[in-house]
């Protein structure tokens, strides 16, 4: 069943141009998963988010300086391509330096009817970012009723709430399941499971969540001792299915995630709240963090670390785009963090294509060594 | 076309320049000897509300992050091991290369003005480029866990500055002055923060003035020159020393405008950069000038930590002072409101959410400062300033100025190459029409 | 007026004789560690090729990275002034100019009159200049002046992944285990690098007709990975690439009246 949710990922701009005519509805593009898509949902707009397409490219050069990493920059290619002109408008909520170009670049240079600057606060350890956020929330909610000539009712705020809330929860009660000695489902399949769901309508996807995680209830995966070594991958943004296909090929799990377009994309949902915009704000300040935004205290750390423990992690794969300077800050801390638990890790670089020759023998490696790790 | 001639203006040094270099030395003494007059020692950047600290007296030593970075990318040699130092830890190469150098000469316990690193008794730091508070983040954990407290001041640029945007800078300060009495056990003193408060608006507001004395031709400073002295307000913006020092520097460069003192004797053609310039090859300026071409400034120089303003007649000038327009700060809240505003109108505060906001300024300056092409700098060592240079040279090339790029890296010298950079200069100045005041040949 | 122009270039150094906006004679000599007697000799050898004698030049002018050390040069200009100059003599339609060289591949926009309008240099990357290609004719042991017929006889484009020479080389190798043609291979490696170069290319916007100079423009593979990555019709080839620069310097000295 999981080629239903691939097929949704892979053919991502025909689904959104097919809903636009289905619905009559507007298509929404934003950049980081900081985006308060609820809002945008409930005002009958589809949210999606813009990914890069993995192709080597030649076009962004006049525009973004090449040491900002390959993510923001294979971004604003495909917008430049056309790959994205169905959109009816783009957003972006205030994260990293590098994402920011993007959707500076692409408001300049590509046409499009709205455009939204969200400066979604980075202080989110510090207690006056609720307030802060909800009256940004206010704003950019006025913006959209503008937009789209909707007022957004308290009703459609907690339907889409509702929706999302219940992606959120079917995402990780399949992800649960992967906690068993044989997951059920394989990283590259739960990957397809994440990435679908931030390019379609969420209401159509919980249905297939349902479906799925009935199936998945229902088969009990039996047998001995399952050999692979379960990993976890760590990161910034990555959507590389053919990096997650190609470890797992050389006889790995990948059990769990914390990156930007996995489980940090899903993983806490909104708590109610009589003032509904204060309820979404509260969600997303309190969600696993970006790097750009885990300070004073690490948060994220002690997150990884009862990830690594609840999924019975043996390594772990630090992932992060190349150049991508908060990610870089972490990785340090966050591999002597995993090694006093432990779980030795590995770090690599990702760019628009990886070298996947290269990083196969250093996954093997990787692997080979954790399993002479178990051996004693 | 303007500036081809040679200039033949006279030159002198400046008289309060050794001044600057005892101020700059001072400070650093200072820090490192905090503990003995019973003072603190802290860390936070260029950027920090430090006037804020003041309010829990004048002994409390800043070790401003950047300059201090820059102090050691400065020395070659140091720098070198420093770098290799943080690289060493997992801190990647291409990680902001300020931080990387001050990382560094934490894990070798080096100061580099000597002797081992002074340690920091707290953080008080904020957050602006993704860099910021993550720098500190980990300075914390190598000095084994130094007490930390950062403000976010990412609220949009200052013209669509609001109440509840203020209100999120204020509520965040007012929560700092707790944690800091918390921290220290000291009880803060909202006199003394106001006193800081002047000090800063003075200090920042006159350095602006003394930019904009280079609007005349010949420039009375250069570039390089300004670096030494723009410098002081990175390093304590908030002290009453620094700010007195800029009024007497002000007075000196109207003085030197008057009687037709050029900061470099052949201007005859005008340039600004845009950032940081590579610390450990200032010599650049020098390969410019060997056209006659003088950077007359930057808008890192001018406003990294100068702060403008448009005057009635349209152009920039110095945004005037809480003390020139009456305004005295009554309470806590009145004066936190207001630092947070003068703050916020900073020019290098303004681009983070957008290219064109420095697409005009720079243009704004390559009018008013009469400039012949602009020079921005692809700099490697810092994504903060250099976000959003590629959509400005494309801005700058369709408003029709002349611009020069060149790849380099603030404070990691194996990424600047000297040689490409020269030759840059050298197609920038033939496009330019100029040629090389000393003969190349024979 | 006959005027010379030099190129002293890191590897090699060209001369170009003008006269009239005619190129006379060309002399070429590898630079080795003395700038100035590989000028001399390379101006010797066209001198002769053009049986003229120093004594009619009426001015010598030099560029590329050694232009500092020839002393008996009356005036200099930048390996683009040249490069501009030297393509629009010998084609006035050009408007932008690739010029990739071993080290360095430029992309020059050009005036009617030859005036440098805007220029991007590929800054520390081997993987946008000739000396990638070099690297991946040792990688396939395929000699160096084969590289680009062998590239046209390539009927499947193959992705290449890698951005870096450095991984380039060994995904090469995974690519010829593989049983991957030779030929794909090699065509993939002069997409990789024309797409680099046209990147830059479009930092000051290509506009037609596009001219490649530069010793790469012998590789008739990279000439056509290089019009289909601009999407052009064809892409402007002088008979003899690495003299432009010289002839540009020469038509530049010829100006200076």
């Amino acid at each position: 069943m999981i080629e239903v949710f691939r097929d949704r990922f892979e053919h991502r701009h025909e689904y959104a141009k097919d809903w636009q005519k289905r619905t009559g509805g507007k298509v929404l593009g934003y950049f980081c998963t900081y985006a308060p898509e609820e809002i945008m949902y409930a005002a009958g707009i589809l949210p999606v988010r813009v990914l890069g397409g993995h192709e080597p490219q030649a076009l962004t050069e006049p525009h973004i300086f090449g040491m900002f990493c390959p993510f923001c920059r294979d971004c604003l290619a495909q917008g430049l391509k056309g790959s994205f002109d169905y959109l009816d408008g783009i957003m972006l909520s205030q994260s990293c330096i590098h994402l920011r170009q993007a959707y500076a670049s692409w408001r300049i240079h590509i046409p499009v009817s709205f455009q939204y600057y969200l400066p979604f606060p980075h202080g989110v350890q510090n207690k006056p970012a609720y307030k802060y956020l909800t009256s940004e929330l206010r704003t950019f909610q006025k913006a959209i009723e503008e937009w789209t000539g909707l007022k957004i009712s308290n009703d459609a705020l907690d339907n889409s709430i509702e929706v999302f809330n219940k992606n959120r929860r079917l995402l990780r009660q399949i992800f649960d399941l992967r906690r068993a000695k044989h997951p059920p489902i394989s990283g590259l399949d739960a990957m397809y499971l994440a990435l679908s769901s931030q390019v379609v309508d969420k209401a159509e996807h919980n249905v297939l969540l349902e479906e799925l995680l009935k199936r998945l209830q229902a088969s009990a995966p039996s047998g001995n001792g399952n050999s692979h070594i379960r990993l976890m991958l760590i990161g910034s943004e990555n959507d590389d299915t053919t990096f997650v296909k190609m470890v797992e090929g050389l006889g790995a799990d990948i059990v769990i995630d914390e990156h930007c377009t996995g489980t940090r994309y899903f993983w806490n949902e909104v708590e109610p709240q009589e003032d509904r915009l204060a309820a979404i704000a509260a969600r997303y300040i309190d969600r696993p963090p970006c790097p750009a935004k885990d300070w004073p205290d690490r948060r994220r750390i002690p997150h990884i670390l009862s990830l690594a423990k609840d999924y019975g992690v043996q390594g772990a794969v630090l992932i992060q785009q190349k150049f991508c300077d908060p990610h870089e800050f972490d990785m340090p801390a966050i591999a002597e963090s995993l090694k006093k638990e432990g779980v030795p890790s590995y770090n690599l670089e990702f760019d628009v294509t990886v070298p996947l020759g290269q990083f196969k023998i250093r996954m093997e490696a990787f692997l080979e060594m954790l399993r002479g790790e178990e051996l004693f | 076309m303007p500036g081809k001639a040679i200039g033949h203006y006279p030159t002198e040094p400046l008289k309060c320049w050794n001044k600057a270099k005892e101020i700059r030395r001072q400070y650093y003494e200072d820090y490192r000897t905090a503990h003995d007059r019973g003072g603190l020692r802290w860390g936070g950047g260029a950027w920090t509300l430090d006037a804020l600290v003041w309010g829990l007296g004048d002994d409390c030593h800043l070790l401003t992050t950047e300059p201090y970075s820059a102090s050691i990318a400065f020395n070659k040699e140091l720098s070198a091991k420093c770098l290799e130092a943080a690289e060493a830890k997992g801190y990647a190469r291409d990680l902001c290369a300020y931080v990387r150098n001050y990382i560094g000469g934490i894990i070798l316990d080096k100061y580099a003005f000597g002797g081992p690193f002074p340690k920091l008794d707290f953080i008080f730091q904020e957050q602006l480029c993704c860099s910021q508070a993550k720098w500190y983040q980990v300075v914390s954990e190598l000095e084994g866990g130094v007490p930390m407290y950062s403000i976010d001041l990412s609220v949009g640029p200052y013209k669509e500055l609001n109440e509840t945007r203020l209100q999120y800078l204020v509520e965040q300060m007012q929560d700092g002055i707790e944690w800091l009495q918390k921290t220290t056990g000291r009880k803060f003193d909202d006199w003394k923060m106001i006193q800081a408060i002047y000090n800063e608006c003075r200090c920042t507001s006159t350095w602006a003035e003394i930019c904009c004395l280079n609007k005349n031709i010949p420039a009375p400073l250069d570039e390089k020159t300004m670096h030494s002295l723009y410098s002081l307000a990175t390093l304590n913006k908030p002290s009453k020393v620094v700010a007195d020092y800029y009024e007497e520097l002000l007075d000196e460069v109207k003085d030197r405008v008057a009687r037709g003192i050029a900061g470099v004797g052949t201007e005859r053609c005008r340039v600004i950069t845009d950032t940081q310039p590579p610390w450990g090859f200032l010599s650049l300026y020098r390969y410019l000038e060997s056209y006659g071409c003088v950077s007359v400034g930057s808008l890192y120089v001018f406003g990294l930590e100068g702060n403008f303003e448009v005057k009635p007649d349209g152009t920039w000038g110095a945004r005037t002072t809480p003390q020139q327009a009456g305004i005295t700060f009554n309470n806590r809240e009145e004066a936190l409101r207001y630092y947070a505003d003068w703050n916020m109108s900073r020019p290098q505060f303004q681009h983070f959410y957008g290219p064109e906001y420095k697409t005009e300024m720079l243009l704004r300056i390559a009018k008013e400062w009469k400039l012949d092409g602009v020079i921005l700098h692809y700099n490697r060592g810092c994504e903060g300033l250099s976000i959003g240079v590629a959509e400005n040279r494309l801005g700058l090339i369709n408003a029709g100025i002349p611009v020069m790029t060149y790849e380099g890296n603030m404070a990691d010298e194996r990424e600047f190459d000297e040689d490409r950079a020269h030759a840059r200069v050298d197609s920038f100045m033939e496009n330019l029409g100029l040629e090389r005041l000393v003969a190349a040949h024979g | 007026m006959i005027t010379v122009g030099i190129d002293m270039g890191a590897k090699t150094t060209k001369v170009a004789i003008l006269r009239d906006g005619q190129v006379l004679a060309r002399g070429l000599t590898p630079t080795g560690f003395d700038q100035q007697e590989a000028a001399e000799k390379a101006l010797a050898e066209a001198l002769g090729q053009a049986g003229l004698q120093k004594s009619d030049v009426a001015r010598i002018f030099v560029t590329g990275v050694g232009r500092q050390q020839a002393s008996f040069a009356n005036g200099a200009l930048t390996e683009v002034a040249a490069d501009a100059k030297g393509s629009l003599l010998l084609n006035r339609d050009l408007r932008t100019v690739i010029d990739v060289g071993a080290e360095e591949g430029r992309a020059i926009k050009c005036t009617a009159e030859g005036k440098v309008a805007d220029f991007a240099i590929n800054e520390k990357c081997a993987a946008g200049a000739g000396s990638f290609v070099e690297a991946m004719s040792r990688a396939l042991e395929v000699p160096l002046e084969k590289m680009g017929e062998m590239s046209l006889r390539s009927k499947n484009a193959v992705a290449m992944n890698a951005q870096c020479t450095v991984f380039a080389e060994s995904e090469v190798v995974s690519l010829v285990h593989a049983k991957t043609p030779k030929e794909d291979i090699v065509r993939a490696l002069h997409d990789a690098i024309a797409n680099r170069i046209v990147s830059m290319a479009r930092r000051v916007g290509v506009q037609e007709t596009v001219g490649l100079i530069g010793g790469v423009a012998y590789n008739v593979g990279f000439v056509d990975a290089l019009r289909r990555c601009l999407e052009v019709g064809s892409v402007w080839v002088p008979p003899e690439p690495e003299y432009v620069g010289a002839i540009g310097a020469a038509v530049a000295a010829a100006e200076a009246a």
